[in-house]
Protein backbone atom coordinates (compact mmCIF):
# COMPACT_ATOMS: atom_id res chain seq x y z
CA UNK A 1 0.00 0.00 0.00
CA UNK A 2 1.60 2.96 -1.38
CA UNK A 3 0.53 6.33 0.17
CA UNK A 4 1.35 8.45 -3.02
CA UNK A 5 0.23 6.00 -5.46
CA UNK A 6 -3.55 6.54 -3.72
CA UNK A 7 -3.53 10.00 -3.51
CA UNK A 8 -2.62 9.98 -7.08
CA UNK A 9 -5.31 7.51 -7.58
CA UNK A 10 -7.76 9.70 -5.61
CA UNK A 11 -6.74 12.82 -7.60
CA UNK A 12 -7.33 11.20 -10.66
CA UNK A 13 -10.36 9.65 -9.80
CA UNK A 14 -11.91 12.85 -8.40
CA UNK A 15 -10.72 15.07 -11.43
CA UNK A 16 -12.39 12.41 -13.72
CA UNK A 17 -15.58 12.48 -11.73
CA UNK A 18 -15.21 16.72 -12.87
CA UNK A 19 -15.12 15.80 -16.41
CA UNK A 20 -17.32 13.55 -16.49
CA UNK A 21 -20.19 15.42 -14.87
CA UNK A 22 -18.70 19.45 -15.24
CA UNK A 23 -22.08 21.15 -15.29
CA UNK A 24 -23.00 20.13 -11.95
CA UNK A 25 -19.61 21.10 -10.60
CA UNK A 26 -19.33 24.39 -12.26
CA UNK A 27 -22.90 24.88 -10.63
CA UNK A 28 -21.56 24.07 -6.90
CA UNK A 29 -18.44 26.30 -7.93
CA UNK A 30 -19.87 29.46 -8.62
CA UNK A 31 -22.91 28.87 -5.58
CA UNK A 32 -19.67 28.22 -3.28
CA UNK A 33 -17.95 31.17 -4.79
CA UNK A 34 -20.81 33.42 -4.32
CA UNK A 35 -21.29 32.56 -0.80
CA UNK A 36 -17.47 33.54 -0.57
CA UNK A 37 -17.51 36.87 -1.90
CA UNK A 38 -20.53 37.93 0.37
CA UNK A 39 -18.48 36.48 3.21
CA UNK A 40 -15.28 38.81 1.17
CA UNK A 41 -17.19 41.98 1.41
CA UNK A 42 -19.04 41.66 4.59
CA UNK A 43 -15.50 41.47 5.85
CA UNK A 44 -14.07 44.30 3.97
CA UNK A 45 -17.12 46.05 4.77
CA UNK A 46 -16.59 45.52 8.46
CA UNK A 47 -12.98 46.43 7.90
CA UNK A 48 -13.59 49.60 6.60
CA UNK A 49 -16.20 50.47 9.18
CA UNK A 50 -13.96 49.74 12.22
CA UNK A 51 -11.12 52.05 10.73
CA UNK A 52 -13.81 54.79 10.51
CA UNK A 53 -14.55 54.20 14.33
CA UNK A 54 -10.98 54.34 15.18
CA UNK A 55 -10.45 57.42 12.39
CA UNK A 56 -13.61 59.22 14.61
CA UNK A 57 -12.40 57.84 17.83
CA UNK A 58 -8.94 59.49 17.47
CA UNK A 59 -10.27 62.71 17.71
CA UNK A 60 -12.29 61.99 20.53
CA UNK A 61 -11.46 64.55 23.44
CA UNK A 62 -13.48 64.35 26.85
CA UNK A 63 -14.38 68.16 27.94
CA UNK A 64 -15.58 68.19 31.70
CA UNK A 65 -17.30 71.25 32.22
CA UNK A 66 -16.99 72.92 35.93
CA UNK A 67 -19.25 74.50 38.14
CA UNK A 68 -19.11 78.56 38.18
CA UNK A 69 -16.84 79.49 41.29
CA UNK A 70 -14.70 76.24 41.85
CA UNK A 71 -11.31 77.11 43.46
CA UNK A 72 -8.10 76.98 41.74
CA UNK A 73 -6.96 74.18 44.27
CA UNK A 74 -10.30 72.09 43.76
CA UNK A 75 -9.15 72.42 39.91
CA UNK A 76 -6.12 71.36 40.38
CA UNK A 77 -7.30 68.43 42.50
CA UNK A 78 -9.76 67.54 40.05
CA UNK A 79 -7.63 67.71 37.53
CA UNK A 80 -5.02 65.44 38.92
CA UNK A 81 -8.07 62.86 39.45
CA UNK A 82 -9.36 62.66 36.16
CA UNK A 83 -5.36 62.32 34.79
CA UNK A 84 -5.66 58.67 37.32
CA UNK A 85 -8.77 57.98 36.16
CA UNK A 86 -8.29 58.23 32.40
CA UNK A 87 -5.11 57.87 31.74
CA UNK A 88 -4.71 60.37 29.50
CA UNK A 89 -3.50 64.07 28.92
CA UNK A 90 -5.80 66.35 30.74
CA UNK A 91 -5.69 70.24 30.97
CA UNK A 92 -7.51 73.02 32.56
CA UNK A 93 -9.02 75.53 29.65
CA UNK A 94 -9.94 79.09 31.10
CA UNK A 95 -13.08 80.52 30.26
CA UNK A 96 -11.21 83.20 28.36
CA UNK A 97 -9.25 80.68 26.43
CA UNK A 98 -12.30 79.17 25.37
CA UNK A 99 -13.82 82.45 24.09
CA UNK A 100 -10.96 82.99 22.00
CA UNK A 101 -11.47 79.80 20.41
CA UNK A 102 -14.91 79.67 20.41
CA UNK A 103 -14.67 83.20 18.55
CA UNK A 104 -11.88 82.23 15.94
CA UNK A 105 -13.53 79.13 15.20
CA UNK A 106 -16.93 81.10 13.94
CA UNK A 107 -14.78 83.29 12.15
CA UNK A 108 -16.15 86.93 11.12
CA UNK A 109 -19.35 87.17 13.46
CA UNK A 110 -17.56 85.49 16.38
CA UNK A 111 -15.73 89.18 16.74
CA UNK A 112 -18.48 89.86 18.48
CA UNK A 113 -18.11 87.76 21.77
CA UNK A 114 -14.76 89.30 22.54
CA UNK A 115 -17.18 92.24 23.26
CA UNK A 116 -19.73 91.02 26.15
CA UNK A 117 -18.95 92.04 29.28
CA UNK A 118 -19.03 89.08 31.20
CA UNK A 119 -17.72 85.45 29.51
CA UNK A 120 -20.49 83.23 29.95
CA UNK A 121 -18.03 80.18 29.49
CA UNK A 122 -17.43 77.94 32.57
CA UNK A 123 -14.09 76.46 33.38
CA UNK A 124 -13.15 73.15 32.11
CA UNK A 125 -10.94 70.24 31.63
CA UNK A 126 -10.26 68.73 28.26
CA UNK A 127 -8.86 64.84 28.69
CA UNK A 128 -7.23 63.92 25.32
CA UNK A 129 -8.34 60.08 26.17
CA UNK A 130 -5.51 57.11 25.16
CA UNK A 131 -6.37 54.54 23.03
CA UNK A 132 -7.71 52.15 25.63
CA UNK A 133 -10.20 54.30 26.79
CA UNK A 134 -11.15 55.24 22.98
CA UNK A 135 -13.73 52.07 22.93
CA UNK A 136 -17.58 54.02 22.42
CA UNK A 137 -18.63 51.19 25.93
CA UNK A 138 -15.65 52.58 27.94
CA UNK A 139 -15.75 56.01 26.83
CA UNK A 140 -19.62 55.91 27.79
CA UNK A 141 -18.97 53.95 31.41
CA UNK A 142 -16.27 56.57 31.88
CA UNK A 143 -18.28 59.92 31.59
CA UNK A 144 -20.52 58.76 34.01
CA UNK A 145 -18.16 57.71 36.75
CA UNK A 146 -16.68 61.49 36.15
CA UNK A 147 -19.86 62.70 35.76
CA UNK A 148 -20.72 62.36 39.78
CA UNK A 149 -17.24 63.61 40.52
CA UNK A 150 -17.37 66.62 42.49
CA UNK A 151 -17.89 70.43 40.50
CA UNK A 152 -18.41 68.62 37.63
CA UNK A 153 -21.54 70.13 36.21
CA UNK A 154 -21.07 68.31 32.24
CA UNK A 155 -19.00 65.94 30.20
CA UNK A 156 -19.09 65.77 26.59
CA UNK A 157 -17.66 63.71 24.50
CA UNK A 158 -18.29 62.68 20.58
CA UNK A 159 -21.09 60.79 22.00
CA UNK A 160 -23.82 60.78 19.17
CA UNK A 161 -21.63 59.87 16.50
CA UNK A 162 -19.97 57.35 18.28
CA UNK A 163 -22.96 55.62 19.53
CA UNK A 164 -24.33 55.58 16.08
CA UNK A 165 -21.52 53.92 14.21
CA UNK A 166 -21.25 51.90 16.94
CA UNK A 167 -25.14 50.40 16.76
CA UNK A 168 -24.94 50.58 12.84
CA UNK A 169 -21.27 48.29 12.81
CA UNK A 170 -22.61 45.88 15.25
CA UNK A 171 -26.05 45.49 13.54
CA UNK A 172 -24.33 44.93 9.95
CA UNK A 173 -21.82 42.30 11.82
CA UNK A 174 -24.75 40.88 13.53
CA UNK A 175 -26.58 40.74 10.30
CA UNK A 176 -23.85 39.62 7.87
CA UNK A 177 -22.89 36.54 10.96
CA UNK A 178 -26.22 35.51 9.86
CA UNK A 179 -26.66 35.82 6.09
CA UNK A 180 -22.82 33.99 6.00
CA UNK A 181 -24.13 31.11 8.65
CA UNK A 182 -27.31 30.46 5.82
CA UNK A 183 -25.46 30.93 3.03
CA UNK A 184 -22.71 28.79 4.35
CA UNK A 185 -25.45 25.73 4.83
CA UNK A 186 -26.85 26.25 1.45
CA UNK A 187 -23.38 26.16 0.04
CA UNK A 188 -23.13 23.09 1.75
CA UNK A 189 -26.60 21.45 1.13
CA UNK A 190 -25.44 22.34 -2.92
CA UNK A 191 -22.04 20.87 -2.62
CA UNK A 192 -23.64 17.65 -0.90
CA UNK A 193 -26.29 17.53 -4.27
CA UNK A 194 -23.36 17.54 -6.68
CA UNK A 195 -21.97 14.57 -5.26
CA UNK A 196 -25.17 13.10 -4.51
CA UNK A 197 -25.04 13.30 -8.37
CA UNK A 198 -21.65 12.07 -8.45
CA UNK A 199 -21.69 8.93 -6.17
CA UNK A 200 -25.00 8.00 -8.10
CA UNK A 201 -23.30 8.11 -11.20
CA UNK A 202 -19.89 5.98 -10.17
CA UNK A 203 -22.31 3.47 -8.33
CA UNK A 204 -21.28 0.86 -10.62
CA UNK A 205 -17.43 1.65 -10.14
CA UNK A 206 -18.07 2.20 -6.59
CA UNK A 207 -20.13 -1.94 -5.85
CA UNK A 208 -17.13 -3.10 -8.42
CA UNK A 209 -14.61 -1.60 -6.13
CA UNK A 210 -16.02 -2.90 -2.81
CA UNK A 211 -15.96 -6.43 -4.62
CA UNK A 212 -12.26 -6.52 -5.40
CA UNK A 213 -11.53 -5.40 -2.35
CA UNK A 214 -11.71 -1.45 -1.70
CA UNK A 215 -12.14 -0.28 1.68
CA UNK A 216 -14.85 2.38 2.52
CA UNK A 217 -11.99 4.76 2.80
CA UNK A 218 -10.87 4.02 -0.41
CA UNK A 219 -14.32 4.92 -1.71
CA UNK A 220 -14.78 7.74 -0.44
CA UNK A 221 -11.64 9.98 -0.57
CA UNK A 222 -12.20 10.90 -3.85
CA UNK A 223 -15.37 12.51 -3.48
CA UNK A 224 -14.07 14.43 -0.29
CA UNK A 225 -11.50 15.33 -2.48
CA UNK A 226 -14.04 16.29 -4.81
CA UNK A 227 -15.43 18.63 -2.61
CA UNK A 228 -11.81 20.01 -1.33
CA UNK A 229 -11.17 21.10 -4.52
CA UNK A 230 -15.12 22.54 -5.44
CA UNK A 231 -13.89 24.92 -2.22
CA UNK A 232 -10.32 25.72 -3.39
CA UNK A 233 -11.71 26.88 -6.80
CA UNK A 234 -14.75 28.65 -5.52
CA UNK A 235 -12.42 30.49 -3.41
CA UNK A 236 -9.38 31.13 -5.67
CA UNK A 237 -12.61 32.57 -7.62
CA UNK A 238 -13.66 34.61 -5.17
CA UNK A 239 -10.42 36.09 -4.23
CA UNK A 240 -10.19 37.24 -8.12
CA UNK A 241 -13.65 39.05 -7.84
CA UNK A 242 -13.19 40.31 -4.73
CA UNK A 243 -10.01 41.61 -5.71
CA UNK A 244 -11.62 43.25 -9.22
CA UNK A 245 -13.88 44.66 -6.69
CA UNK A 246 -11.08 46.45 -4.54
CA UNK A 247 -9.38 47.33 -7.55
CA UNK A 248 -12.41 49.20 -9.39
CA UNK A 249 -14.73 49.93 -7.13
CA UNK A 250 -12.15 51.03 -4.08
CA UNK A 251 -10.68 53.97 -4.75
CA UNK A 252 -14.60 55.58 -5.87
CA UNK A 253 -15.47 54.72 -1.98
CA UNK A 254 -12.27 56.50 -1.09
CA UNK A 255 -13.53 59.43 -2.28
CA UNK A 256 -16.54 59.34 -0.66
CA UNK A 257 -15.23 59.02 2.47
CA UNK A 258 -12.51 61.17 1.99
CA UNK A 259 -14.01 64.20 3.80
CA UNK A 260 -13.57 61.72 6.83
CA UNK A 261 -9.89 61.81 5.96
CA UNK A 262 -10.33 58.08 6.97
CA UNK A 263 -8.37 56.51 4.01
CA UNK A 264 -10.52 54.85 1.52
CA UNK A 265 -10.38 50.92 1.48
CA UNK A 266 -6.83 49.75 0.79
CA UNK A 267 -6.49 48.41 -2.71
CA UNK A 268 -5.52 44.80 -3.08
CA UNK A 269 -7.01 42.16 -0.75
CA UNK A 270 -5.45 41.41 3.04
CA UNK A 271 -4.07 38.49 2.75
CA UNK A 272 -5.40 37.31 5.97
CA UNK A 273 -8.69 37.54 4.10
CA UNK A 274 -7.21 35.18 1.62
CA UNK A 275 -6.62 32.76 4.00
CA UNK A 276 -10.07 33.25 5.32
CA UNK A 277 -11.61 32.71 2.43
CA UNK A 278 -9.87 29.52 1.57
CA UNK A 279 -10.11 27.78 4.85
CA UNK A 280 -14.05 28.51 4.74
CA UNK A 281 -14.14 27.14 1.06
CA UNK A 282 -12.01 24.32 2.14
CA UNK A 283 -14.75 23.91 4.79
CA UNK A 284 -17.45 24.22 2.48
CA UNK A 285 -16.45 21.57 0.36
CA UNK A 286 -15.46 19.25 2.86
CA UNK A 287 -18.30 18.89 4.60
CA UNK A 288 -20.57 19.32 1.83
CA UNK A 289 -18.87 16.18 0.51
CA UNK A 290 -18.99 14.32 3.98
CA UNK A 291 -22.37 14.76 4.46
CA UNK A 292 -23.28 13.71 0.37
CA UNK A 293 -20.92 10.46 1.12
CA UNK A 294 -22.52 10.32 4.89
CA UNK A 295 -25.68 10.05 3.28
CA UNK A 296 -25.42 8.07 0.39
CA UNK A 297 -22.58 6.03 0.19
CA UNK A 298 -23.53 3.29 1.51
CA UNK A 299 -20.93 0.68 1.04
CA UNK B 1 -18.43 -24.70 6.26
CA UNK B 2 -20.31 -25.98 8.75
CA UNK B 3 -24.36 -26.34 8.81
CA UNK B 4 -24.66 -23.41 6.72
CA UNK B 5 -28.24 -22.31 5.70
CA UNK B 6 -29.12 -19.28 3.73
CA UNK B 7 -32.19 -17.43 2.79
CA UNK B 8 -32.84 -14.51 1.07
CA UNK B 9 -35.48 -12.63 3.21
CA UNK B 10 -39.14 -13.86 2.72
CA UNK B 11 -38.37 -16.90 0.16
CA UNK B 12 -37.45 -20.63 1.66
CA UNK B 13 -33.73 -21.31 2.55
CA UNK B 14 -31.71 -21.23 -1.00
CA UNK B 15 -29.29 -23.60 1.19
CA UNK B 16 -30.11 -25.83 3.91
CA UNK B 17 -27.45 -27.01 6.49
CA UNK B 18 -24.63 -27.08 4.27
CA UNK B 19 -21.36 -28.84 5.80
CA UNK B 20 -18.55 -29.05 3.21
CA UNK B 21 -14.66 -28.40 3.81
CA UNK B 22 -12.46 -27.25 1.27
CA UNK B 23 -8.42 -27.72 1.93
CA UNK B 24 -5.86 -25.18 0.97
CA UNK B 25 -4.50 -25.68 -2.52
CA UNK B 26 -7.27 -27.47 -3.47
CA UNK B 27 -9.31 -27.83 -7.10
CA UNK B 28 -13.06 -28.38 -6.21
CA UNK B 29 -15.91 -28.48 -8.82
CA UNK B 30 -19.50 -27.03 -7.52
CA UNK B 31 -21.74 -28.41 -9.71
CA UNK B 32 -26.05 -28.48 -9.79
CA UNK B 33 -28.85 -27.59 -11.41
CA UNK B 34 -29.39 -24.17 -12.47
CA UNK B 35 -31.06 -22.47 -8.95
CA UNK B 36 -29.60 -25.32 -6.46
CA UNK B 37 -27.64 -22.12 -5.15
CA UNK B 38 -24.00 -22.66 -6.37
CA UNK B 39 -24.01 -19.14 -6.81
CA UNK B 40 -25.29 -18.11 -3.65
CA UNK B 41 -22.42 -20.76 -1.71
CA UNK B 42 -19.67 -18.66 -3.37
CA UNK B 43 -21.53 -15.48 -2.41
CA UNK B 44 -21.32 -16.67 1.42
CA UNK B 45 -17.24 -17.27 0.98
CA UNK B 46 -16.82 -13.78 0.00
CA UNK B 47 -19.00 -12.37 2.24
CA UNK B 48 -21.03 -10.88 -0.71
CA UNK B 49 -23.97 -12.43 1.80
CA UNK B 50 -23.67 -13.56 5.28
CA UNK B 51 -25.57 -16.72 5.92
CA UNK B 52 -28.68 -17.20 7.84
CA UNK B 53 -27.07 -19.69 10.48
CA UNK B 54 -23.78 -21.88 10.50
CA UNK B 55 -20.27 -20.91 10.60
CA UNK B 56 -17.83 -20.22 7.19
CA UNK B 57 -14.27 -20.57 8.10
CA UNK B 58 -11.54 -19.36 5.87
CA UNK B 59 -8.36 -20.02 7.13
CA UNK B 60 -9.29 -21.00 10.53
CA UNK B 61 -11.87 -17.64 10.50
CA UNK B 62 -15.22 -17.25 10.46
CA UNK B 63 -16.11 -14.81 8.01
CA UNK B 64 -19.98 -15.22 8.30
CA UNK B 65 -19.20 -12.67 11.74
CA UNK B 66 -16.69 -10.76 10.03
CA UNK B 67 -16.63 -7.10 10.84
CA UNK B 68 -18.01 -4.83 8.08
CA UNK B 69 -14.53 -3.16 7.96
CA UNK B 70 -12.80 -6.44 7.97
CA UNK B 71 -14.25 -7.63 4.50
CA UNK B 72 -12.17 -5.79 2.05
CA UNK B 73 -8.96 -7.39 3.87
CA UNK B 74 -10.84 -10.86 3.29
CA UNK B 75 -11.61 -9.92 -0.51
CA UNK B 76 -8.01 -8.98 -1.25
CA UNK B 77 -7.24 -12.57 -0.91
CA UNK B 78 -9.89 -13.76 -2.66
CA UNK B 79 -10.18 -13.81 -6.77
CA UNK B 80 -13.99 -14.31 -8.06
CA UNK B 81 -15.06 -14.24 -11.46
CA UNK B 82 -18.39 -13.18 -11.57
CA UNK B 83 -21.25 -14.93 -13.76
CA UNK B 84 -23.10 -11.88 -14.54
CA UNK B 85 -19.03 -10.89 -15.12
CA UNK B 86 -19.44 -7.30 -13.60
CA UNK B 87 -17.31 -5.40 -15.97
CA UNK B 88 -17.50 -1.55 -15.92
CA UNK B 89 -18.51 -0.80 -19.75
CA UNK B 90 -16.91 2.47 -19.86
CA UNK B 91 -13.17 1.66 -19.14
CA UNK B 92 -11.01 -0.12 -21.26
CA UNK B 93 -10.41 -3.64 -20.51
CA UNK B 94 -6.68 -2.68 -18.97
CA UNK B 95 -8.54 -0.60 -16.52
CA UNK B 96 -11.16 -3.03 -15.52
CA UNK B 97 -8.48 -5.59 -14.80
CA UNK B 98 -6.69 -2.67 -13.10
CA UNK B 99 -9.13 -2.51 -10.30
CA UNK B 100 -8.24 -5.38 -8.59
CA UNK B 101 -4.46 -3.56 -7.74
CA UNK B 102 -5.92 -0.25 -7.76
CA UNK B 103 -7.51 -0.61 -4.68
CA UNK B 104 -4.33 -1.77 -3.21
CA UNK B 105 -2.98 1.38 -3.79
CA UNK B 106 -0.38 0.06 -6.04
CA UNK B 107 1.80 2.53 -8.40
CA UNK B 108 -0.09 3.28 -11.61
CA UNK B 109 2.62 2.09 -13.99
CA UNK B 110 2.77 -1.25 -11.80
CA UNK B 111 -0.93 -1.55 -12.32
CA UNK B 112 -0.62 -1.70 -16.22
CA UNK B 113 2.16 -3.51 -16.53
CA UNK B 114 0.29 -6.32 -13.93
CA UNK B 115 -2.64 -6.08 -15.58
CA UNK B 116 -1.33 -6.34 -19.11
CA UNK B 117 0.61 -9.52 -17.78
CA UNK B 118 -2.72 -10.93 -16.85
CA UNK B 119 -4.70 -10.31 -19.89
CA UNK B 120 -1.75 -12.48 -22.05
CA UNK B 121 -2.69 -14.94 -19.67
CA UNK B 122 -6.43 -15.54 -20.91
CA UNK B 123 -4.76 -14.04 -24.74
CA UNK B 124 -6.06 -11.06 -24.73
CA UNK B 125 -3.32 -8.67 -24.45
CA UNK B 126 -4.38 -7.37 -28.02
CA UNK B 127 -7.50 -5.92 -26.38
CA UNK B 128 -5.94 -4.39 -23.53
CA UNK B 129 -7.37 -0.48 -24.52
CA UNK B 130 -11.03 -1.43 -25.89
CA UNK B 131 -13.81 -0.89 -24.12
CA UNK B 132 -15.97 -4.65 -22.87
CA UNK B 133 -18.74 -3.84 -24.60
CA UNK B 134 -16.94 -4.32 -27.91
CA UNK B 135 -15.74 -7.42 -26.93
CA UNK B 136 -17.77 -11.05 -27.41
CA UNK B 137 -18.97 -12.85 -24.67
CA UNK B 138 -16.64 -15.30 -24.27
CA UNK B 139 -13.74 -12.48 -24.27
CA UNK B 140 -15.33 -10.78 -21.63
CA UNK B 141 -15.82 -13.51 -19.71
CA UNK B 142 -11.58 -14.18 -20.06
CA UNK B 143 -11.12 -10.70 -18.79
CA UNK B 144 -12.83 -11.20 -15.63
CA UNK B 145 -10.99 -14.00 -15.16
CA UNK B 146 -7.68 -11.53 -15.74
CA UNK B 147 -9.26 -9.27 -12.70
CA UNK B 148 -9.65 -12.39 -10.51
CA UNK B 149 -6.14 -13.37 -10.82
CA UNK B 150 -3.99 -10.35 -11.39
CA UNK B 151 -3.69 -10.22 -7.71
CA UNK B 152 -2.33 -13.66 -7.26
CA UNK B 153 -4.95 -14.48 -4.69
CA UNK B 154 -4.49 -17.14 -2.10
CA UNK B 155 -8.33 -18.37 -3.29
CA UNK B 156 -9.97 -18.24 -6.61
CA UNK B 157 -13.72 -18.24 -7.23
CA UNK B 158 -14.74 -19.04 -10.67
CA UNK B 159 -18.61 -19.13 -10.92
CA UNK B 160 -19.08 -20.44 -14.39
CA UNK B 161 -15.66 -19.59 -15.79
CA UNK B 162 -16.42 -21.15 -19.23
CA UNK B 163 -20.01 -20.49 -19.74
CA UNK B 164 -19.39 -18.70 -22.86
CA UNK B 165 -16.33 -20.03 -23.63
CA UNK B 166 -16.10 -22.40 -27.22
CA UNK B 167 -14.32 -25.94 -26.67
CA UNK B 168 -11.14 -25.07 -27.43
CA UNK B 169 -11.09 -22.06 -25.00
CA UNK B 170 -12.71 -23.77 -22.63
CA UNK B 171 -9.95 -26.19 -22.50
CA UNK B 172 -7.21 -23.46 -22.64
CA UNK B 173 -8.98 -21.65 -19.46
CA UNK B 174 -9.52 -24.41 -17.96
CA UNK B 175 -5.83 -24.84 -18.25
CA UNK B 176 -4.48 -22.23 -16.97
CA UNK B 177 -7.33 -22.49 -13.41
CA UNK B 178 -5.05 -25.80 -13.11
CA UNK B 179 -1.82 -23.83 -13.44
CA UNK B 180 -2.90 -21.27 -10.73
CA UNK B 181 -3.81 -24.03 -8.82
CA UNK B 182 -0.70 -26.19 -9.36
CA UNK B 183 0.84 -22.59 -8.18
CA UNK B 184 -1.06 -23.24 -5.11
CA UNK B 185 -3.97 -21.11 -5.10
CA UNK B 186 -7.11 -23.05 -4.07
CA UNK B 187 -9.90 -22.89 -6.95
CA UNK B 188 -13.76 -23.67 -6.54
CA UNK B 189 -15.24 -23.98 -9.96
CA UNK B 190 -19.23 -23.45 -10.33
CA UNK B 191 -20.60 -25.46 -13.40
CA UNK B 192 -22.99 -27.38 -14.65
CA UNK B 193 -21.02 -28.71 -17.90
CA UNK B 194 -20.88 -32.22 -16.96
CA UNK B 195 -17.64 -32.70 -19.47
CA UNK B 196 -15.83 -30.59 -17.39
CA UNK B 197 -16.50 -32.58 -14.56
CA UNK B 198 -15.01 -35.57 -16.72
CA UNK B 199 -12.12 -34.07 -18.30
CA UNK B 200 -10.51 -33.12 -15.06
CA UNK B 201 -10.23 -35.53 -12.24
CA UNK B 202 -11.19 -33.40 -9.47
CA UNK B 203 -13.49 -33.42 -6.15
CA UNK B 204 -16.60 -32.85 -7.49
CA UNK B 205 -19.84 -31.30 -5.03
CA UNK B 206 -23.29 -31.82 -6.31
CA UNK B 207 -26.00 -28.99 -4.89
CA UNK B 208 -29.60 -30.02 -5.49
CA UNK B 209 -32.06 -27.57 -4.23
CA UNK B 210 -30.07 -26.48 -1.58
CA UNK B 211 -28.65 -29.46 -0.36
CA UNK B 212 -25.60 -31.12 -0.70
CA UNK B 213 -26.54 -34.47 -2.50
CA UNK B 214 -23.51 -36.00 -3.38
CA UNK B 215 -19.37 -35.83 -3.18
CA UNK B 216 -17.19 -38.06 -5.54
CA UNK B 217 -14.56 -37.54 -7.96
CA UNK B 218 -14.71 -37.27 -11.62
CA UNK B 219 -16.53 -40.01 -13.40
CA UNK B 220 -18.45 -40.93 -11.22
CA UNK B 221 -20.02 -37.06 -10.37
CA UNK B 222 -20.16 -36.78 -14.48
CA UNK B 223 -22.18 -40.04 -14.42
CA UNK B 224 -24.66 -38.99 -11.97
CA UNK B 225 -25.29 -36.00 -13.74
CA UNK B 226 -26.20 -37.39 -16.54
N1 LIG C 1 -30.42 -11.83 -4.18
C1 LIG C 1 -31.36 -12.80 -4.14
N2 LIG C 1 -32.53 -12.56 -3.54
C2 LIG C 1 -33.49 -13.53 -3.49
N3 LIG C 1 -33.32 -14.75 -4.00
C3 LIG C 1 -32.17 -15.07 -4.62
C4 LIG C 1 -31.12 -14.10 -4.72
N4 LIG C 1 -30.09 -14.66 -5.37
C5 LIG C 1 -30.47 -15.90 -5.67
N5 LIG C 1 -31.71 -16.15 -5.21
C6 LIG C 1 -32.44 -17.41 -5.32
O1 LIG C 1 -31.63 -18.43 -4.78
C7 LIG C 1 -31.71 -19.60 -5.55
C8 LIG C 1 -30.32 -20.08 -5.88
O2 LIG C 1 -29.68 -19.12 -6.71
P1 LIG C 1 -28.19 -19.28 -7.21
O3 LIG C 1 -27.88 -18.07 -8.02
O4 LIG C 1 -27.33 -19.55 -6.04
O5 LIG C 1 -28.30 -20.56 -8.12
P2 LIG C 1 -27.19 -21.21 -9.04
O6 LIG C 1 -27.02 -22.60 -8.55
O7 LIG C 1 -26.02 -20.36 -9.11
O8 LIG C 1 -27.91 -21.26 -10.45
P3 LIG C 1 -27.27 -21.05 -11.91
O9 LIG C 1 -26.65 -22.35 -12.29
O10 LIG C 1 -28.43 -20.72 -12.79
O11 LIG C 1 -26.29 -19.95 -11.83
C9 LIG C 1 -32.54 -19.27 -6.77
O12 LIG C 1 -33.80 -19.88 -6.62
C10 LIG C 1 -32.68 -17.79 -6.76
O13 LIG C 1 -33.97 -17.41 -7.17
MG1 LIG D 1 -25.11 -19.19 -10.49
Amino acid sequence: MSVTASLSYFSRTALNGIVRSPFVHVIAVASLAIALVGFGLARMASAQLDRLMLALAGEVEMTVYLEPGTTPDKMAELQQALSQRTGGQTRVVSPAEALGRLSKELGDPGHALTSLEENPLPWSVEVTLPPLAREPEALKALADRVRTLPFVTQVDYGQEALERLTAIARALKLGSLIAFVLVFLTAIVVVSATLQLAIYSRREDIEIQKLVGATDRFVRAPFLIEGLLQGAVAATLACGALWAFAFFVGPKLAALFSFLDVGGPRPGIDPRLVLELFGIGAAMGLLGSVVAVRRFLRV
Amino acid sequence: MFHVTKAYPGDPPVLVDINLDVQKGEFVFLTGPSGAGKSTLLKLMFVAERPTRGQVLISGRNVARLRESGIPYLRRNIGVVFQDFKLLPTRTVAENVGFTLDVLGTPRELVRAKSLKALKSVGLEHKADVLPPKLSGGEQQRVVIARALVNDPAILLADEPTGNLDPRLTVEIMDLLCDVNARGTTVVVATHDASLIERYQKRTLRLERGTLVAEALGHKAAALMA
